[in-house]
């Protein structure tokens, strides 16, 4: 019994032969072992991530026949080139861009805004709070018909209520115009999204010490400045952090609209990247085109993350 | 000793556990069926299935229902999960796309009394089964639209109900008020809201053998029947509501918003259950220039999938869901049988003559599994007409050189 006590005590100086083996074998454990610990998600991963992913990038290059896969058809890159080319999908990539240039900017403005507020000490703080969280945890499509009933251009609050205050002499009709129609599609998009955005920006704000605050009033600093010189400043990682979580959000907007336009209505001009690539894929079972344009979504949001972290990511010094 | 017996005990036990099922299931062969249907239609199903589980007792019916909405999506997963069902109740118009997708058995091919069985539907319900040289399903239930008219409104105003197409444009403008009441509302721009009084007023869609769509949805009877709808929503005769987001016309009707809807059999128990007090009047589609009314034709078909598991169950569920036992059933919660030897029978609701009249000249929607895709682009065609961004005549050009370019597809 002692002989072994003493080489397992033995340091990497002196190695025996079987010791030597014992401290290979330890850290081969030591770089194995988390992967171990990995791969069960590693395998859910793979099986309902990546392999789907790659699933679907074949699919892309086919006139896929669901059912019978044997008998699709390889088209090369044709799916792709006649996607881009079409003027459908071009307006639905315009409208999905403006819904993301409108909603991420006002969210964040906004939920800045609702954070400072929030952020006082005031009564009922853990109130406002939670009524500020709630359109986030409430499903999509229950706000959806919300809206949906709001905008309604001949029983609608909100055209009651422009009638009434004089603003508009007739009806508008929100649903029947493109245009209009993003004004209830945003609205809801801000709604929906700014209770999350305040409480991520209400984390931030938490996090810068307070002693810097009180630095500055004694310098003479006054609101307008601290938050200028501190606040901003130390809130960017978490400015950066939302900014792309949201635009990405945004990019991927989907039951809003699919709800409220009816996938497209009118004319096809309110169709966003994903309820286009739903039409495609389930209404039309074009499996190929549904594939090639969630590929081609993929390739815009990627992009476009990349642009803004390499853009706005920097060290933050104290 | 005391162990081995335990263990032999153990043992026997888990043998039986699982070799008594097995004995069971190998009796029993289940027939999965899935279908769309309403509450009541569901109720009744359930009674009808017990009835022929009684009969057949070495079937086990095993239904399940869907949303209308979500039903094509799920039919995809089963199929393409390797999971389908063995017989469904498709809508009339996603028969020739399933068919295309090699999804169905070709009802000819696998009916060796098929000829004589077919001769038994209603000509129209049965041709919706048809396509690319087969009939891959058989007509389960049909309906149509007819127009429902406020008959309180009709009277105060001096009318008749209108019996051709000038008249109820007419009656449609003179019931209008403003945005207080439209004398007609149709429920969007898809094709189904506009499809009767388009056949009524002579309109097609493509040829009968589906190649080409040029010099019938632009011919002078197709530009005709769309200026007829498009000139009574420019005169403030149509509500506006179907260019989206205004007041559904089934509730606006009740209401006394909209004088005057075309809509299906199903609004009785819609009305029964949501507007008990309101009266519904049906009339026949108005008939166009040439003197005839038509409509189009709904209804679902029954189809039995290529990888059904037990073929002959399945098609001894197929022969019941064809009876007249169980067609009458189904008429009791207001759907119409397909079965012509049960026109006129005495056991249907009253209500149902004016749509089984309508039936006999309404016509079906083109057969094609690009259907969906063609509902769209006369839907498109139809709001261009409405917002004055095309005549009803480029508008329909347009939708011609789009649909052909599909059916060369």
């Amino acid at each position: 019994m002692v002989p072994v006590k003493a080489t397992q005590r033995e340091t990497l100086g002196g190695l025996t032969l079987p010791s030597k083996f014992r401290a290979l074998r330890q850290q081969l454990g030591q770089a194995v072992t988390p992967y171990l610990f990995l791969v069960p998600g590693l395998i859910l991963f793979a099986a309902f991530i990546l392999l789907p992913m790659a699933y679907s990038f074949r699919i892309s290059f086919y006139d896929w026949n669901i059912i019978r896969p044997e008998r699709s058809e390889y088209l090369e890159l044709k799916n792709y080139q006649d996607i881009i080319e079409w003027p459908i999908f071009r307006r639905a990539v315009v409208n999905t861009l403006a819904y993301a240039a409108v909603t991420v900017p006002a969210q964040i403005i906004l939920g800045l805004g609702l954070a400072l507020l929030l952020n006082q000490k005031i009564p009922g703080q853990t109130f406002f709070r939670t009524v500020y969280y709630l359109p986030v945890i409430t499903s999509w499509v229950i706000v959806t018909l919300l809206f949906e009933y709001l905008f309604n251009s001949q029983a609608g609050l909100i055209n009651y209520w422009l009638q009434r205050a004089g603003i508009i002499d007739d009806p508008v009709r929100w649903f029947a115009d493109e245009k209009l129609a993003m004004v209830p599609i945003h609205l809801l998009g801000i709604w929906k999204g700014l209770g999350w955005t305040a409480v991520v920006m209400l984390a931030g704000l938490q996090s810068i010490p307070r002693v810097l605050y009180e630095a500055a009033a004694v310098d003479g600093a006054d609101v307008w400045a601290q938050f200028r010189r501190i606040t901003l400043p130390l809130m960017r990682p978490t400015l950066v952090f939302l900014l792309v979580f949201l635009t990405i959000g945004a990019l991927n907007v989907y039951i809003s609209g699919l709800l409220l336009t009816d996938g497209g209505n009118p004319l096809d001009r309110t169709h966003f990247v994903l309820t286009l690539m739903y039409e495609e894929t389930f209404d039309y079972f074009e499996f190929g085109r549904g594939a090639a344009i969630s590929y081609l979504l993929t390739g815009l949001v990627f992009l476009i993350s990349l642009v803004q972290i390499r853009l706005l990511q920097r060290e933050i010094e104290y | 000793m005391k162990t081995k017996a335990f263990t032999l005990t153990i043992l026997l036990m888990l043998f039986m556990a699982f070799a008594m099922p097995t004995v069971q299931a190998q009796d029993k062969t289940t027939v999965r069926y899935w279908h769309t249907m309403s509450d009541p239609e569901t109720a009744k199903l359930e009674e009808l299935i017990a009835t022929f589980e009684a009969a057949h007792p070495e079937i086990d019916i095993e239904a399940t229902r869907y949303a209308y909405d979500d039903f094509r999506q799920a039919l995809l997963t089963g199929l393409a999960g390797g999971d389908p069902p063995d017989v469904a109740r498709l809508d009339i118009v996603w028969v020739p796309e399933f068919a295309d997708l090699g999804a169905l058995e070709a009802m000819d091919e696998v009916l060796p009394d098929f000829e004589e069985r077919a001769s038994g539907f209603f000509p129209g319900p049965l041709a919706t089964n048809y396509w690319d040289g087969h009939y891959w399903g058989l007509p389960l239930n049909t309906n149509t639209q007819v127009l429902l008219y406020n008959k309180a409104q009709f009277e105060e105003a001096g009318l008749e109900p209108p019996t051709t197409v000038t008249d109820f444009a007419e009656a449609a403008c003179t019931l209008s008020s403003g945005e207080e009441r439209y004398g007609y509302a149709l429920g969007g721009t898809y094709f189904w809201a506009p499809a009767p009084l388009f056949y009524a007023q002579g309109g097609s869609i493509t040829d009968e053998e589906v190649t080409t769509a040029d010099g019938y949805l632009n011919s002078d009877a197709s530009v005709a029947a769309f200026q007829t709808l498009v000139d009574m929503y420019k005169a403030g005769c149509i509500s506006p509501n179907l260019l989206g987001g205004g007041i559904g016309t089934a509730s606006g009707h009740a209401d006394g918003l909209y004088s005057m809807i075309i809509d299906g059999p199903w609004m009785v128990d819609i009305y029964a259950n949501d507007y008990p007090d309101f009266e519904v009047n049906f009339a026949p589609i108005p008939a166009g220039p040439d003197g005839t009314t038509s409509s189009v034709v709904g209804g679902e078909n029954v189809v039995l999938f290529a990888d059904a598991a037990e073929k002959d169950a399945a098609l001894a569920w197929i022969d019941f869901l064809l009876s007249e036992e169980y067609q009458l059933g189904m008429a009791e919660v207001g759907v119409i049988p397909t079965l012509s030897s049960l026109a006129g029978n005495e056991a249907l609701p009253e209500y149902f003559g004016v749509f089984m009249e309508q039936l006999e000249t309404a016509q079906a929607r083109t057969p094609s599994p690009h259907w969906s895709e063609i509902d769209n682009i006369i839907n498109n065609a139809f709001q261009y007409m409405l917002r004055d961004e095309k005549s009803v005549q480029q508008a329909l050009d347009d939708a011609v050189a789009e649909i052909n370019a599909l059916l060369s597809r």
